[in-house]
């Protein structure tokens, strides 16, 4: 990796994640930090991300480096921290039973993925799917539901849905735009993580085994 | 590049982006006008459109409180002027003010303005001396807007029909 790469390049890819996975639109656009739960899931995220070889915290932190390099290799950790909380605070829903189910979600599949242990390769293709499938759930087909129906039919079968969940499904609808953001920072989180100094792959084992005679 | 300059570069932009970011959160900004001001009067380079704010102090005088706020707001599109911000308050006060009753709505909107004026104001203190007024510092103004939006005996009190709008 280059030292540009690490001093420019991924800081300035997981502030950017993070700053637009912050945004909030409606009535006024808010900037929302992560709460504290994501912030966990983030930590756990960086684990999973170090255990499978995606990131190789020696390649930015160590005693061979120079102190300034040392200094980059600590902004990119935590600032990958933080865009990873910020990513995954924007796939939870805002409120009611969606909001408890993707964090237990979120939760339980950190520590499956942990107990797992994917090589690089196969934990960068999870997260696209889950995370990719999370937004699906979340900015499709939970606002589909939550949307204001034009018809009376239609008016009618949302609120009897309504009614049946007690209104524990029904969201906020966002602002159009805010699935875009979200789904933009989604997309350069996992070019950053694409990006990160990984651990050279090693090869199956059973390669390794020499050749019977 | 020697790679040392390219990381001490490197670390000084993602400590300033990081800033940046932090400001944002902070100050919240709502438009783009609102950014690029804040940043210019953090560096002190923000300056407000002279002939708007004079053009709003006339529609001002002129009681078209409506125009004269529309012509504040292009004087000061960041909201980083605290005399600016002060005459908004004063004219949200001027077109709320009725002698049997208050437009809560105005004035609350006016209270937000002084607010921003206070924050504004080095020390917190703001002193217009403009003669047209009758109130020339903030905290004269921000009391005379809360007292309109408070509910008290002194709003049934008939002496009140003989005050003036100041």
């Amino acid at each position: 990796m280059t030292a540009a790469r690490e001093a420019f390049g991924l800081p300035a890819v997981f502030l950017t994640v993070f700053l637009l996975g912050a945004l909030r639109i409606g009535d006024a656009a808010v900037l929302v930090p992560p709460s504290p739960f994501a912030l966990v899931l983030g930590a756990l995220l960086l684990r999973v991300v170090v255990q499978s070889g995606a990131l190789a915290p020696e390649r930015l932190l160590s005693s061979a480096r120079s102190g300034l390099a040392n200094a980059n290799g600590l902004v990119v950790l935590v600032v990958l921290w933080a865009a990873a909380a910020q990513v995954i605070a924007v796939l939870i829903p805002e409120s009611g039973v969606p909001q408890i189910a993707f964090s237990v979600f979120f939760f339980v599949l950190l520590l499956n993925t942990a107990a797992a242990a994917p090589d690089r390769e196969r934990l960068l293709r999870s997260l696209a799917v889950t995370l990719g499938s999370a937004f699906v759930l979340k900015f499709v087909v939970l606002y589909q539901l939550s949307t204001p129906r034009a018809g009376a039919l239609k008016r009618m079968l949302q609120a009897i849905l309504d009614s049946v969940t007690l209104g524990a499904l029904i969201q906020a609808v966002p602002h159009p735009i805010a699935a875009y953001l979200a789904l933009l920072s989604l997309v350069v989180f996992l070019v950053g993580l694409v990006l990160l100094p990984h651990r050279d792959q090693v090869p199956p084992r059973r390669l390794l085994r020499p050749s019977l005679p | 590049m020697r790679e040392a300059t390219t990381r001490g570069l490197g670390l000084a932009f993602a400590v300033a982006y990081a800033v940046f970011v932090g400001w944002l959160f902070v100050r919240q900004p709502q438009t783009i006008a609102q950014v690029t001001g804040g940043l210019s009067a953090a560096i002190g380079t923000y300056n407000v459109d002279a002939q708007a704010l004079a053009d709003g102090r006339r529609f001002f005088r002129n009681g078209q409180f409506v125009e004269a706020r529309l012509a504040f707001a292009r004087a000061d599109p960041a909201l980083r002027d605290a005399q600016t911000q002060f005459y908004i308050a004063y004219s949200f006060y001027r077109q709320g003010w009725g002698r049997l009753y208050h437009d809560d709505l105005l004035y609350t909107e006016g209270l937000a303005a002084i607010d921003r004026a206070l924050a504004l104001a080095p020390a917190g203190r703001l002193v217009v001396a403009d003669p047209d007024l009758m109130m020339h510092t903030a905290e004269e103004l921000k009391a005379e807007l809360e007292a309109g939006v408070r509910r008290d005996a002194s709003d049934f009190n008939p002496l009140r029909l003989l005050e003036v709008r100041k």
